[in-house]
């Protein structure tokens, strides 16, 4: 991406029209549509049926012409193969060849991308053990479930470690923990620096990972905007605490009652995934034996490796490229605006809980969410120019490093 | 180059996975040892050998193109259906490469599977006089009319002479005011064109012809055979059908006039009886061939055949090669043609669907099959439609494959005819490199322009 390129990705007033077997215009499928996703940004593209979502993606993917417009993923077209191949994509099904076998199918994407041998074989092996299919990889995909396919489609869009990951419907046909591993592996990969579209009717799932949504219907985008500024309730409130006594709560209903507000006192319930996977987990470590999918919770390492160059640039100037702004997830999703110390605690008992279950390590990214502010735009100007002078002279001119730095100075 | 090997290699898994491939091998495997064993042919070793070759070549040559337009319409097309095809080209290749791919994966399973087959086809036919136990006569005969690899020469007719011989006829018949009266000019020269044709071959009883081959070159001069190859038309036919026939073979040079040798070489002669309009061959020492290259044959029609005979097709063969390379170019021969048929699948599957893409792929093979004659009735037809239709449908015409004739070496091999390197490099330059490669191009361009998710509502 060159520095001019604000945008991962982008559309310029994308219009498709599908005509009839006679050339006519027949169904607007997408129209005049503007979509701007910033690099480093999670963004979900939300609509029902039929709203044109698939097709703005498969204009993004060349797959079809479009009718007006323009659709551009780091700065060019994805036919130009220098971009695609710093893409990876997930289609709605997963159009894979039923007569190869798992560690086959990955192995003809990646010879398709170039990778040498080595960095292949590493991948495959990292990526197969990653969507938990090491077991079955050289069982035929055609007799794969839809959900283990689904994996398998997962891990060729990302054998290439694309800068920009194209996901359509990602969580379907999948199971509980597939789902969890996505999502995070979603989050993972944004703090990585990756940028995501995501095209999905689960709007759970949307909204637990993206930092920002668009809603089309009927080819149009009707509402734009990040998570937190569409979903916010600001004339309701919601205080979650330690259990209390019958006393505080009846005290604490009269003080709401003498300010005449409403309240509404639950005990949170627990999330059904959260749930699914503790059982699905418990009989993992009982050693219980399954045909299907073998959760490991691991992420690909070469998805994970932080780039050690840009570590050690970071410790010279001092600088953390990509502070962190957390932000806590309540049960009901809203907004909370102030946590204890005890509720940390309490929350990071439970993050353990979770990642020992699920083997993965402590920073995983279930109850994190990178805020909307982009870390880059944090990094003062002239640390920034001390990473680049002295990145420079320990690359010794532009490589894909310095691309990478750059990247992060357009964001 | 990379990107188009793995998409060759998957596409031979995906073609050798499919019933049609495991069926025409099966077919292939289990027929080729049933027709050798079971083949009668004239009764003969050589009969045999060149009734297996025929049946077997063109059985493997058919089922081999149909195997080629099935797997070349299927890649694509299936991959489109099944939309494996999204997923691969949202990678970093570019759609030449995929066209490029899917036509070299076909044309590498064409090679293993022509090797494969051209080579239990070979070993069949190799085994078969040690199988049938021929006798030392019957050995020899195939080994010289078989497994060998002949040169034709033939002595071009005259065509000036016969032209100015019509025009002097015509004009004479003109000034006598003997013109038929009924019939147009073009009518009448080609009737007198035909008639000093026949004049020209006719050797009226008692009378006779000569025929002389320079640059005869046979392998071995001493230890060898030439064959001499003809044909009886007669003016009347016989009640027997039979024909006798008194010919002269050799240098004719030094001969005196009695027709005596006088030559370093020897002149044969050979009188036999052949039936009419039957082909003959009269094997003759290849010693009768002058050093030089110059060899004479002479047919004397005697009085007791009471009709004109016309010696037909008159050809000397001589062995100029070895029956392998023979073999080996005949199935080179085959390999270019499967090509052909591989480019025009891949070409018609970027635009058509399976079904509609072997149809057009058959009508094609077929037209290919039948000796031209479909090509040349269009063109008569088309002629009438003038400059449009030499613009539009004649250059498709001309995309159509010629599989007959001189391009199907079956008769080659059979008759132990050297396929020339000539015949062979012709068949690459125009099937391979210009009408292959137009095909493949047109696919190309129309692959890289076309929507590949489109959808009709």
């Amino acid at each position: 991406m060159s520095k001019d390129n604000q945008y991962a990705i982008e559309t310029l007033s994308l219009t498709k029209i599908f005509p009839d077997w006679w050339g006519r215009a027949k169904v607007i499928a997408v129209e005049d549509l503007d979509m701007r996703i910033k690099p480093n940004e999670v963004y979900g593209l939300l609509g029902p049926n039929g709203s044109g979502k698939t097709t703005t993606l498969k204009m993004m993917l060349s797959l079809l012409h479009p009718t007006r417009g323009k659709a551009l993923i780091l700065g060019g077209s994805s036919s130009d193969t220098r971009i695609s191949e710093r893409v990876g994509y997930l289609p709605e099904e997963s159009y894979l060849y039923k007569y190869l076998s798992a560690r086959e199918t990955l192995e003809f994407y990646g010879q398709i991308f170039g990778l040498p041998r080595s960095v292949r074989k590493a991948r495959i092996e990292s990526l197969l053990e990653m969507v938990g299919l090491s077991g079955m990889s050289n069982r035929p995909i055609g007799t794969f479930s839809k959900g283990m396919a689904r994996r398998i489609g997962l891990a060729q869009a990302l054998i290439n470690d694309p800068d920009v990951l194209i996901l359509d419907e990602p969580t379907s046909g999948m199971d509980p923990i597939g789902t969890r591993q996505m999502k995070d592996l979603i989050i993972r990969l944004a703090k990585r620096g990756k940028t995501i579209l995501l095209c999905s009717h689960l709007l759970a799932d949307v909204e637990d990972v993206c930092d920002r949504i668009g809603i089309l219907y009927g080819g149009k985008m009707r509402v734009e905007g990040t998570v937190s500024s569409l979903l916010r309730n600001k004339d309701e409130h919601q205080i979650i605490t330690d259990r209390i006594s019958d006393g505080a709560l009846e005290k604490i209903k009269d003080v709401l009652k003498q300010e005449n507000l409403r309240c509404e006192i639950t005990s949170p319930m627990d999330r059904l995934e959260d749930f699914f996977v503790r059982t699905v987990a418990e009989a993992q470590q009982q050693k219980a034996t399954t045909s299907g999918v073998v959760n490991t919770g691991k992420i690909g390492q070469f998805l994970s490796e932080e780039d050690t160059q840009e570590d050690l640039l970071d410790k010279l100037v001092s600088a953390p490229v990509t502070p962190e702004i957390k932000k806590p997830k309540t049960m009901g999703n809203a907004e909370t605006e102030s946590v204890k110390a005890e509720n940390i605690e309490t929350e990071s008992v439970k993050k353990e809980l979770l990642e020992d279950l699920i083997k993965k390590p402590i920073e995983s990214a279930d109850t994190e969410i990178v805020a909307n502010a982009k870390p880059v735009e944090t990094v003062d100007q002239q640390q920034e120019k001390s990473r680049q002078d002295l990145l420079k002279d320990l690359m010794g001119g532009g490589d894909a490093s310095t691309d990478r730095t750059e990247q992060s100075e357009d964001a | 180059m990379r990107s188009i090997w793995v998409v060759a290699r998957n596409t031979i898994s995906q073609a050798m996975r499919l019933k049609v491939a495991l069926l025409v091998i099966m077919m292939l495997v289990i027929l080729l040892p049933l027709m050798g064993l079971d083949v009668t042919g004239d009764g003969t070793l050589k009969g045999k050998l060149q009734t297996f070759a025929y049946n077997a070549l063109m059985l493997m040559s058919i089922m081999l193109c149909l195997f080629t337009i099935v797997i070349s319409t299927y890649s694509l097309t299936n991959e489109l259906k099944n939309k494996q095809l999204f997923l691969v080209i949202t990678k970093p290749i570019c759609r030449f490469q995929i066209i490029c791919g899917k036509l070299l994966g076909v044309i590498v399973l064409d090679i293993f599977m022509l090797a494969m087959f051209a080579g239990v086809i070979y070993c069949l036919m190799m085994f078969m006089p040690y199988f049938f136990k021929a006798n030392e006569i019957d050995k020899l005969k195939a080994n010289n009319e078989f497994f060998s690899a002949r040169t034709i020469r033939e002595v071009p007719v005259d065509m000036d002479m016969i032209k100015e011989a019509v025009n002097k006829r015509y004009e004479l018949r003109q000034k006598a005011g003997d013109l038929p009266t009924d019939m147009t000019k073009q009518q009448i020269m080609q009737e007198f064109f035909n008639q000093e044709l026949n004049k020209d071959k006719a050797v009226l009883p008692g009378g006779r012809k000569k025929w002389v081959f320079n640059n005869v070159k046979p392998v071995n001069r001493k230890d060898e055979y030439i064959f001499i190859r003809y044909k009886y038309g007669v003016e009347v036919t016989p009640p027997d059908e039979m024909i006798m026939g008194a010919w002269a073979i050799g240098d004719d040079r030094k001969a005196d006039e009695y027709g005596l040798q006088q030559s370093e070489t020897p002149v044969y002669p050979v009188i036999r009886k052949d039936a009419v309009n039957k082909v003959r061959e009269i094997p003759v020492p290849a010693g009768a061939v002058a050093a030089d290259g110059y060899l004479a044959l002479e047919f004397v029609n005697p009085y007791e055949n009471g009709t004109t005979v016309m010696p037909q097709e008159v050809q000397v063969l001589y062995r100029s090669g070895t029956f392998a390379a023979n073999y080996c170019r005949a199935a080179l021969i085959i390999f270019a043609r499967l090509i052909f048929l591989a480019a025009l699948g891949v070409s018609l599957s970027t635009w058509l669907s399976f079904p509609v893409a072997v149809l057009v792929c058959m009508v094609a093979f077929v037209t290919g099959m039948m000796n031209g004659f479909i090509m040349e009735s269009f063109d008569t037809l088309g002629a009438g439609a003038g400059f449009i239709y030499s613009l539009t449908f004649k250059p498709l015409l001309w995309l159509l494959p010629r599989f007959d004739g001189q391009y199907n070496p079956t008769n080659n091999i059979v008759g132990a005819e050297v396929i020339p390197w000539l015949l062979v490099g012709k068949t690459y330059a125009f099937m391979v490199a210009v009408k292959s490669a137009i095909l493949t191009l047109l696919g190309i361009w129309f692959f890289s322009n076309r929507e590949i998710a489109k959808i009709i509502v």
